[in-house]
């Protein structure tokens, strides 16, 4: 089960890591474009001349600010569609259209119980938010989340659904974004329920922080961070940045509130001597952590990961490490590793608190427009002087920071075997072992039982479209299966009528078969089957192989065309060869044949033939028989531990031999005495396909007499 | 073609059960699996010519595969004389 669990979690990380590609770049974006635009920061240093409103390069950042921004205001949406399309199986777009539908109709359904319910106005500061254009409960990408993993395990449990003929338009593919957008009405509605009471207690913890001095600073800065996947630190931190909540101080003789508000009061303010911590303690504990601590998880990440994996992760982090450096945008880097090894998320949220904690503590007071990057620590730091701010504990406490986590995320990642980026196992041409392969083919076993009549069906297709290697490509319209194949002679049309269809059309390389609207079941079917047939294909080969090694005794064989007898090479006891108590032989690993249990002492040539091989160790002899057969005749079972005691050979390799010369003499005492078994296979090694073993006897038989037969069949 | 060579350590050398085993696996694939010891070579799925070569402890054998399959066959073959042999 935690193995499951953890799984399905590395897979939703690995889901995560389309959508926040794109961040970096729109962190950038919008990290440069909202610092240079803000209005205070333009008057703090004068350039409201070049930058202010009205100018081109303010028109630029501008741009900027609102392009950078849109991806980050539609984290969710975008987490939902990548979320999906990560953990459905197959059909993957329609997973994303479906997740689309379904984040939309959540949100709506929210935002209609909002209004029935006329809430608006009770509801937290920052509990509520646009979404999409629709006024909803702000959720986070943790609204994403949830839509995507649903949708995902929605359309693996339904895009093969198959309905009666009147509904069957709506059936497989069609059906998914049908059942998500029904599913999360229901998940809307309730979360109207829910999420509200979450955030209420989440602002509780609000009062702790303002009541604990130091120790309440940490338990922000943890909060905070915590909150960040859930989307629920906006209603965190916001009272303490826009409400009284966050303080409040007396101004130019104006009484300003929150914490962010006073920051930038004062830095409009040129009388202002020291910035008040009181306020900035929200936000300055924010810099060692984004700026230098981050980048230090960025790098152990890297060093951690598998060297020809380096090339590959290396700029995944280090874009989102200058991201975080420069912007202050942390998103892209934490959710690196937020899925795949909560516990070092964990740890990061610890030492978040501290940076919070440390930064009070040292009487850091230097603000941010919404979030510590380089750049803003440059503008609210370094440029208003150390004196005011007191900026330098920064960058001391920060080298710590870069140290700390680049040793503790290296140490944990290795210790604990995080699969942080570059990793994972899963893409990786495994070496199977036996164990994995039978568990595989076990659970493929299931599969197959289960959808054998849809593997029929496609197998048939496949057939009729002259096997798989002849299917260029597969698709289909609202009736018809539509395929392309590079032979259009191969095409059998009668086979593929033989499926179920109610017509065949073919016009060179394009077939279409007409099946009416099942066709997108069908289809799923078909691709599944192709897809997976050839794996199935090696794994189950040697099964297939004996299948049909039986069916073309049974059912395909023709007459027999020739009998080859084999002769008992020594006097003793015949028995089937089931009973051997050697799984090698039983199991007719080694070959076709029957055993004898020797009651003489001398071992001779089952048929006129060469000697192909004689043991070593005396124990085994290979013979080829002038009529074709390749024998092995085995004396004992583990006799090959005696060394050659007890055996004394009396041809040689190569030596050409008539039926009944004697070739090996047995001290059978000593063999009773000393051999696991003296039971001995005579096996026919390497038999065709159409050649069978038929045993002629069982119990005493004597040398020379006939053994078994191979009967030849004619090949049909 | 990809080949691997591989020093015997099974005691008894290529003897019938693992070279029952070898056949068994070298079956599953699609490629030509052959075994060479020397200037003597066996198909991988011929029983009798793998005993004859004769492999004992010690002796290095080639081990060469081709065909379409190649890839996967390789690694789980030299997986199996790594286990078996």
């Amino acid at each position: 089960m935690k193995d499951k669990i953890f799984g399905v979690l590395q897979r939703v990380g690995r889901s995560f890591m389309l959508p926040i590609a794109i961040l970096p770049v729109a962190g950038l974006l919008l990290g440069i474009g909202s610092s240079f635009t803000n209005a205070t920061v333009l008057e703090t240093y004068g350039l409201m001349g070049i930058m202010g409103p009205g100018t081109i390069l303010n028109a630029i950042l501008q741009v900027m600010s609102q392009a950078g921004n849109i991806v980050f205001a539609n984290l969710p949406i975008l987490f939902a569609i990548g979320v999906a399309i990560g953990m459905a199986k197959k059909e993957k777009e329609v997973a994303a259209l479906a997740a689309t539908i379904a984040f939309f109709v959540m949100h709506a359904s929210i935002s209609a119980m909002i209004t029935i319910n006329g809430e608006t106005e009770s509801m937290l500061s920052g509990a509520i938010a646009d979404v999409c254009g629709i006024t909803s409960l702000q959720m986070g990408v943790f609204g994403g989340i949830i839509v995507g993993l649903g949708v995902a395990a929605l359309h693996n449990r339904f895009y093969r659904i198959e309905f009666p003929q009147v509904l069957s338009f709506f059936g497989g593919t069609r059906f998914v974004p049908i059942i998500c957008a029904l599913v999360y009405v229901l998940v809307g509605i309730w979360m109207f329920y829910i999420w509200p009471v979450v955030q209420n207690g989440i602002y509780a913890v609000g009062d702790v922080v303002l009541n604990s001095g130091y120790f309440g600073t940490w338990v922000y800065g943890l909060m905070e961070r915590l909150l960040i996947p859930f989307g629920l630190h906006h209603v965190f931190y916001l009272p303490f940045w826009q409400t009284a909540l966050g303080g409040s101080l007396e101004i130019g003789g104006k009484m300003i509130e929150g914490a962010q508000n006073i920051y930038f009061a004062q830095l409009a303010d040129p009388n202002t001597e020291y910035f008040a911590v009181s306020a900035t303690r929200f936000m300055s504990g924010k810099f060692p952590l984004m700026i230098f601590g981050l980048p230090g998880a960025a790098l152990a990440m890297y060093k951690t990961a598998k060297t020809e994996k380096r090339k590959e992760v290396g700029g995944l982090l280090l874009s989102a490490a200058l991201t975080s450096m420069l912007t202050g945008i942390t998103e892209p880097l934490e959710f690196t590793f937020l899925f795949v090894a909560p516990l070092l998320y964990g740890i990061h949220c610890v030492f978040a608190g501290l940076a919070y904690m440390l930064m009070h503590i040292f009487g850091v007071g230097v603000g941010m427009t919404f979030s510590g990057g380089f750049i803003d620590m440059f503008l609210f730091g370094i440029l208003q002087g150390n004196g005011k701010t007191n900026w330098i504990w920064i960058v001391i406490v920060g080298v710590v920071y870069f140290i700390l986590y680049y040793v503790l995320f290296t140490l944990l990642i290795l210790k604990l075997d995080l699969k942080t980026p570059g990793r994972g196992d899963e893409e990786e041409v495994k070496l199977y072992r036996r164990s994995d392969v039978t568990t595989r083919k076990n659970a493929e076993h299931q599969d197959i039982s289960q959808n054998l009549k849809e593997n029929t069906v496609s197998a048939t297709i496949v057939q009729g479209l002259g096997g798989q290697h002849n299917i260029s490509d597969v698709d289909c319209c609202a009736t018809r299966l539509r395929c392309t194949v590079y032979d259009a002679k191969l095409v059998e049309k009668d086979l593929l009528k033989s499926t179920g269809a109610s017509g065949v059309v073919q016009k060179g390389e394009g077939v279409q078969i007409i099946y009416g609207p099942r066709v997108t079941v069908i289809k799923s079917n078909l691709e599944d089957y192709l897809a997976s047939n050839q794996e199935v294909f090696l794994e189950n080969k040697e099964t297939a192989v004996e299948e049909m090694e039986k069916e073309s005794y049974y059912e395909k064989r023709g007459k027999v065309t020739k009998t080859i007898e084999i002769f008992s090479p020594i006097t003793g006891v015949a028995v089937d060869l089931s009973t051997v108590p050697d799984e090698a032989f039983a199991g007719r690993m080694m070959g076709e044949g029957v055993a004898v249990v020797p009651e003489d002492g001398v071992v001779c040539a089952p048929e006129d033939g060469v000697v192909a091989f004689i043991f070593d160790t005396k124990h085994a002899i290979g013979f080829y028989t002038d009529s074709g057969i390749s024998l092995l005749l085995h004396i004992g079972i583990d006799t090959v531990k005696l060394n050659g005691e007890g055996f004394e050979t009396l041809v040689e390799v190569g030596q050409h031999i008539v039926k009944g010369t004697p070739m090996l003499r047995l001290d059978l005492e000593y063999l009773r005495d000393n051999a696991f078994s003296v039971v001995s296979p005579i096996l026919c090694t390497e038999l065709e396909n159409n050649q069978k073993v038929r045993p002629l006897k069982e119990g005493s038989i004597q040398v020379g007499e006939a053994l078994f037969v191979v009967d030849v069949y004619e090949v049909l | 073609m990809k080949t691997f060579s591989y020093t015997i350590t099974d005691e008894i050398g290529i003897h019938a059960r693992p070279a029952g085993l070898l056949v068994k696996e070298a079956k599953k694939y699609n490629s030509i699996i052959t075994v060479s010891v020397g200037d003597k070579q066996a198909d991988a799925t011929k029983l009798m010519a793998l005993m004859s070569l004769g492999v004992k402890n010690g002796q290095t054998v080639e081990v060469s595969v081709e065909g379409d399959d190649e890839s996967i066959a390789f690694d789980n073959v030299m997986n199996f004389f790594r286990e078996n042999l």
